[in-house]
């Protein structure tokens, strides 16, 4: 893709490794490049805990045509828009997400506890997870 | 009409472990369809933070039982690569051999219990026959009939033997495969249950996620093996057809059984040429990953599966996440259900190949 076109339309992003980093407008920058260099397939979205309560979302787009990936990155507190309005299959990344890490996606009706019980404390994959449920000691 | 909402599973003997789907039905019609997953969760990724590298690898195998070589290599890739090993050429070709013989197994296994899910019995029988002589091959090699742990960082366990019983495969599975279409291809009870059922389309097929086999039944040729180091240097064409129904599903599973036999025999002729095994084998005690984060891709039987670690440097890493093909199918099946009849549920789930300890991981 082309990077001074694209820097162009979104200015506050900026290149990281081999990530792009952006801090606002997810939902308008992921359509706007699966629209404009037909990265058609998410690929899947990576969420990784800062530690500092805030989480880094990392979506791997992936265009087809070019087999080539794309990493768009974002940091967010615990709230953030959905893309499932854009690819279907970030209904079930972001399922998984808000299950392990409690963050919320504003647009995709689906979010519930999907591998933890109802009703269970907590979000395993955050670093400030407490392993002192009750329920855990049963098997004690 | 009173609508319905049926419960398939968790335990159902078609749904391949524990799948559990919400139908809501209208008579025969099914209007949505919710899957529940999560019945075998076991938080490999909490595991892996908490675990040393050597210590998460014999773990790696049970997130697919059925392709726990593919899931091995991952790992062993993703730190290899972390850390600039280059394998020898040997090794390459024992990895490859391997990994070809999981996927045969593996297919081999899924036209069995798929023509079992449809009420044909005897298939069932004559593909758990021939996959039985490449597990007993891998118990031969490893030790192991399936969770193998045998690839280690920087090599194998140990050198690959009895090259004999892999010709020995090679020359009997294409006969075997051959009377399986005979049985199944062209029959007409197994034509009506299948053709044009669940059907996907490309773009919806980009739009979920889907990669693999139900893709390239799709007609897209979008196979990761020609990217990979490991096939370097092989020669193999990625099945592609262009049906997109679950007929033709099966049709790609069975041609790719006979393109991972020429690939193992191109893998053949390179062990025999290539004497010394020449490890580069890592210290486990000491092995940790500089900081960064890292991606690596594997075609594994059921779509593309990778794997990310973030490290800070530690001997455990920071973040470890897991993709596998399966979780995005069962997303799948949320539409391709839809508007399906209750009786092609089974045939329609059954043929995008999904295996539970994937999805759940």
């Amino acid at each position: 893709m082309n990077w001074a076109e694209f820097q162009n339309i979104f200015s506050d992003c900026r290149l990281y490794g081999d990530k792009i980093v952006i801090n606002s407008n997810l939902l308008k920058t992921v359509d706007f490049i699966k629209t404009n260099y037909h990265f058609d397939m998410l690929k899947e979205i990576i969420a990784t805990d800062n530690g500092d309560g805030s989480f880094e979302l990392i979506y791997r787009l992936f265009s087809p045509d070019d087999e080539e990936d794309l990493l768009l990155s974002i940091n967010v507190k615990d709230e953030t828009e959905s893309v499932s309005s854009v690819f279907e299959s970030a209904v079930a990344d972001e399922k998984e997400i808000y299950d392990l890490f409690g963050i919320k996606f504003i647009g995709n009706t689906e979010l519930k506890r999907l591998y933890m019980p109802e009703g269970w404390v907590g979000h395993p994959l955050r670093k400030d997870y407490q392993e002192n449920d009750e329920r855990l000691k049963w098997n004690e | 009409m009173n609508k319905l909402k049926l419960n398939l599973g968790p335990q159902h003997p078609s749904t391949h472990g524990v799948l559990r789907l919400i139908l809501e039905l209208e008579g025969e019609k099914i209007l949505s369809c919710e899957p529940d997953i999560g019945y075998l969760h076991r938080g490999m990724e909490k595991m892996a933070e908490k675990l040393s590298y050597i210590q998460y690898l014999p773990l790696v195998d049970r997130i697919d039982y059925l392709a726990g070589f593919f899931y091995s290599e991952l790992l062993c890739r993703t730190v290899e690569k972390a850390l600039n090993i280059e394998l020898s050429k040997r090794v390459k070709a024992i990895r490859l051999i391997l990994l070809e013989l999981n996927r045969m197994a593996s297919h081999l296994l899924w036209i069995g219990a798929f023509l079992m899910d449809l009420g044909a019995v005897s298939p069932f029988f004559y593909a758990f026959r021939e996959r039985e002589l490449i597990l007993q091959y891998f118990e031969k090699v490893s030790g192991q009939r399936m969770m193998n742990n045998y690839f280690v960082f920087g090599g194998v366990r140990r050198d690959i033997e009895f090259l004999e019983d892999i010709e020995e495969i090679l020359k009997i599975l294409p006969e075997k495969v051959n009377d399986y279409e005979k049985l199944i291809t062209e029959n007409p009870i197994f034509i009506q249950r299948t053709k044009n059922k669940g059907i996907l389309d490309k773009n919806t097929a980009f739009n979920f996620g889907i990669t693999g086999v139900n893709l390239r039944a799709s007609g897209v040729e979008l196979d990761f093996r020609s990217g990979d180091y490991l096939y370097e240097g092989i020669e193999f064409k990625p099945v592609v057809l262009d049906g997109c129904d679950s007929y033709t599903r099966y049709r790609a599973r069975v041609q790719e059984i006979r393109e991972s036999i020429k690939i193992i025999s191109q893998a053949l002729e390179i062990l025999k040429s290539e004497k010394d095994l020449n490890q580069n084998l890592l210290n486990p005690f000491t092995l940790s990953l500089p900081e960064g984060e890292y991606i690596q891709e594997i075609e594994a039987p059921r779509g593309l599966a990778s794997v990310y670690i973030k490290s800070t440097g530690e001997k455990t890493p920071y973040r470890f996440k897991w993709r596998t093909g399966s979780y995005y199918s069962v997303n799948l099946l949320r539409k391709l259900l839809k508007g399906a009849y209750l009786n092609d549920a089974i045939a329609i789930s059954g043929s995008l190949d999904i295996i539970l300890p994937e999805v759940d991981k």
